[in-house]
């Protein structure tokens, strides 16, 4: 078995993303769904609903009366602004554990797709591109391939970085090389094995090489930018640190300015503390959520 | 003692030699420590934007988030706490790149120019100064003896 085959093996042992998720992407997915069907969802799930309810009520949003209810919750804040608390907490205990290989701590993963995820709706919202709950969600996922790929990663490294120094390749492609697959095709994989939606899976796959894609779109666009800025500001470093490349074409398609991109990472630094510390708050005990394929 | 931990878009000061600040992760922003080793008087701060016209409402809730209003705001406060001016001694790190960073969104680059048109016009030099690269950096600042140490993958070095 080579070791491309063996690192994909690995996937069907991947636990399985809390259904919750999926149901929650189901229904804002829907072009006629309303806050009810997100409250609907949410209010199944008596731990998802109290963090939900906590977040609402945290001192940052500063309301004077409390909110006691999911669907006084989507009245005051959104049914957006629900679903990408909820989706944020689901997934923390999928990705709150260290990653061997890429040297990141305790949260650091977690970090650094939260700071994504923020930072792309930001984006979206400067730009005032559609479809936000499907690019949050692609945005915190984006990176989980190195969840399977960091544990390979480990004996690798020494080769993968010298062949980033002498031929001047971004980290990814000297993933590929090395492992024959890298952390974004890994990822995708995963994906798909969940059977998400298809702008998901491309988000995943192309996010560091959106010029690539077969099909590109302003979801994989905003992604890719997003994850740039990032590393740039050094939203949970790893190993692999700045060694990546950003898209001009990218940055052109989705017509986004300097004064954009700015505007878009401070506004992320300051909603990332709050919501950071509201998801890390939340009780995990996912083990009613979680199975395994 | 105390260890002050400087996070993005922050400064701390102090004037305990006893102290010790640092600060995590500087990608494309910029880490600047500034010290008067008469009194033992300094400061870091962590900046992630070059200018504040961009959001002035953001500059007012965190003036160290850019340059130009956070800069003016650290050299105001350790001279507060008894720091000379002319004898501030001066070092900068962080700045980083994304791989062939030249003309697409390079903020680090425009970090430390800014920086640089701050200090100029304020007679301020820069003493040392470890910018640029595709590398994150942890900078460690001694209050006693003024020490800047910087960290990261390709090694530790004093400033």
């Amino acid at each position: 078995m080579n070791l491309k085959d063996k690192i994909t093996a690995k996937i069907s042992s991947f636990p399985t993303l809390p259904v919750m998720v999926s149901k929650l992407l189901h229904v804002i997915n829907e072009p006629d769904a309303g806050a009810a069907d997100v409250a609907k969802i949410i209010q199944y799930d008596p731990a998802l609903t109290a963090n939900v309810l906590k977040a609402a009520n945290s001192a940052f949003l500063g309301f004077r009366s409390p909110v006691n209810s999911i669907s006084e919750a989507s009245f005051r804040l959104g049914t957006k602004w629900i679903y990408q608390i909820a989706v944020s907490s689901l997934i923390f205990s999928n990705m709150k554990k260290p990653v061997a290989g890429y040297d990141l701590g305790e949260e650091k993963l977690w970090k650094h797709s939260l700071s994504v995820a923020l930072m792309s709706e930001a984006l979206c919202t400067l730009l005032r591109i559609r479809d936000v709950g499907i690019i949050y969600t692609a945005a915190l996922l984006h990176d989980m391939g190195k969840i399977v790929l960091g544990e390979h990663l480990v004996d690798h490294l020494g080769e993968i970085q010298s062949i980033v120094d002498e031929q001047e390749i971004p980290f990814e492609k000297a993933e590929d090389k090395i492992m024959g697959i890298d952390h974004a095709e890994l990822g995708a994989l995963i994906a798909e094995r969940w059977r998400f939606p298809d702008t998901i899976i491309d988000c995943i796959r192309w996010h560091h090489n959106p010029d690539d894609a077969p099909q590109i779109s302003n979801a994989l666009d905003i992604v890719h930018i997003a994850d740039s800025m990032s590393l740039m500001e050094g939203f949970g470093y790893g190993r692999d640190e700045l060694q990546y490349r950003m898209s001009e074409q990218a940055v052109a398609r989705v017509n986004a300015t300097s004064a954009i991109l700015e505007l878009a990472l401070s506004k992320t630094i300051l909603t990332m503390e709050d919501i950071e510390n509201i998801v890390k708050d939340m009780p995990t005990e996912n083990s009613g959520r979680e199975v395994k394929t | 003692m105390a260890v002050h931990v400087v996070g993005i878009s922050d400064f701390r000061t102090s004037s305990n030699p006893d102290d010790i600040i640092i600060t995590y992760s500087l990608g494309s922003c910029i880490g600047m420590t500034v010290y008067d080793p008469a009194t033992r008087v300094g400061g870091m701060i962590h900046y992630m934007l070059p200018l504040s016209k961009i959001s002035p409402d953001k500059a007012l809730v965190k003036p160290a988030m850019f340059a130009d209003t956070g800069v003016p705001e650290l050299l105001k406060k350790v001279l507060e706490l008894g720091a000379s001016k002319s004898r501030l001694v001066v070092k900068v790190a962080g700045g980083s790149q994304l791989m062939d960073q030249h003309k697409v969104f390079n903020i680090g680059e425009r970090n430390f120019l800014i920086l640089r048109k701050i200090l100029w016009k304020n007679n301020i030099l820069i003493k040392a100064a470890d910018v640029g690269g595709v590398i994150s950096r942890t900078v460690r600042f001694e209050l006693g003896t003024g020490k800047v140490t910087i960290k990261s993958s390709k090694g530790e070095v004093e400033l």
